[in-house]
């Protein structure tokens, strides 16, 4: 079950570029309008 | 044995007990629930208090409150169901905190504090240094762990929660000492709401410097946005510069605590000296993200006209409320006592020591910048 620090390291470089990703994919959307104003609660 | 201990236990013993796929997307689905309770609660509460005697409070309680507290209601819940452990893979606080931070990139203008905010930029330097490096004497002198001096230091001189964070990545800091060192934010950011505007008045400060003064001081942005509005529009347009500017700091420090606990804190004597690519794998990597959010929506701003830009960005706000609602929420599901208690009451001197030493200093540099600036 305990994760290495390797794969804990491994995981954590994964959930930045993860994040990075997501991140700017949901600005370029929402600048493209695909993501519109209002839509966002 | 906890009772904690106990469930995990029977976690490793059973494979078919161990958390899979479905239950990590359960785990997301609680997280979710809980953060549109959270979004409803924010926007209802200041509505329906509105009037009353509780008008001033339902108006200052905000979000990263809801989103905890309602964390910590889902966890006791799920400990008690038995439940927690294995819908644990779906509480991504890294991840969601992250995410929100790329986003926060796309409402930091680099053009605006490369322009028009050089006081800014003096005071928040000055600022940071003098601020982090008390903090990280008086960490060490009170024999806190590096990596909680590291976030403490961090979360008190630069922009609370956020910069935690960006320091946990950087340090590789424990969970739980990053939801430490987030509720410790919370919990003086909150009074400072109101204290900051009151004391502007008895000090008899101008807007400029009241403004200065909050946007230095307060640690996370949201609370400096509403204890700035409170003083009025002048003070609110400086503090957002002040912390913006300190918020595009963040990255530059990440970058310098990479480096330090690289070279210095964990190098063991016989370890070869670390390479420029071991300081790249330790670089938190968002904080590129966070850096070209920034500059894609500095430049989307230039197309087009102030209203539409004004609007777009406000939905890329949006969603990075929305990803910090999910990563508090998860905070508050993955919160155990058991940190709390090991952690004890240093880091609590340390911050609070810290953040008078932030408030004397911040009136300082406010006083002598931004005295006869116009905004």
């Amino acid at each position: 079950m305990a994760e290495t620090p390797q794969e804990r390291r491994r995981r954590t470089i994964d959930e930045d570029w993860a994040a990075t990703i997501v991140g700017l994919a949901l600005l370029v959307l929402v600048l493209t309008g695909v993501i519109p104003v209002g839509l966002v609660p | 044995m906890s009772a904690e201990a106990r469930s995990e236990n029977a976690i490793i013993r059973d494979p078919a007990a161990r958390p899979s796929l479905a239950w990590a997307i359960g785990g997301v689905l609680v997280v979710l629930t809980l953060a549109a309770a959270t979004r409803y609660l924010e926007q209802a509460v200041p509505e329906i208090t509105e009037g009353g005697p509780l008008a001033e409070l339902g108006a200052a309680v905000e979000y990263p409150i809801y989103a905890i507290v309602l964390g910590l209601i889902g966890n006791a819940i799920l400990t008690a169901a038995g439940v927690r452990d294995r819908l644990a893979g779906g509480f991504r606080t890294e991840f969601f905190i992250k995410t929100g931070l790329v986003l926060l990139g796309a409402s930091i203008n680099l053009s605006v504090i490369a322009t028009a905010a050089g006081p800014a930029i003096l005071q928040a330097i000055v600022l940071i240094s003098l601020v982090f490096l008390f903090t990280w004497w008086l960490g060490g002198r009170l024999g806190l762990d590096d990596k909680l001096r590291a976030l403490l230091s961090s979360a008190v001189s630069i922009c609370g929660v956020s910069a935690a964070i960006a320091a946990a990545g950087a340090v590789q800091a424990k969970r739980e000492q990053l939801a430490y060192s987030a509720s410790l934010v919370i919990a003086f950011a909150l009074p400072s709401i109101f204290l900051l505007p009151w004391l502007a008045g008895v000090f008899g400060l101008s807007p400029e410097v009241a403004g200065a003064w909050i946007g230095g001081n307060i640690d996370t942005t949201a609370a400096v946005t509403a204890a700035g509005a409170i003083v009025g529009e002048e003070a609110l347009q400086i503090a957002s510069i002040v912390k913006v500017t300190q918020n595009a700091l963040m990255g530059v420090v990440a970058v310098a605590l990479t480096a330090y606990f690289a070279f210095k804190i964990e190098r063991r004597p016989d370890a070869p000296r670390p390479s420029p690519g071991d300081l790249w794998r330790r670089f938190p990597k968002f904080v590129l993200g966070f850096i070209a959010a920034s500059v894609i929506a500095t430049w989307y701003l230039g197309l087009v006209s102030k209203a539409e830009g004004k609007a777009v960005i406000g939905v890329a706000n949006d969603l990075r409320v929305w990803f910090l609602i999910l990563a508090f929420v998860s905070i508050g599901l993955e919160f155990r006592v058991s940190s709390l208690k090991e952690a004890g009451w240093r880091p609590v001197g340390v911050f609070g020591a810290a953040t008078v030493v932030n408030l004397v200093v911040a009136l300082g540099l406010a006083a002598l910048l931004f005295s006869g600036f116009t905004a």
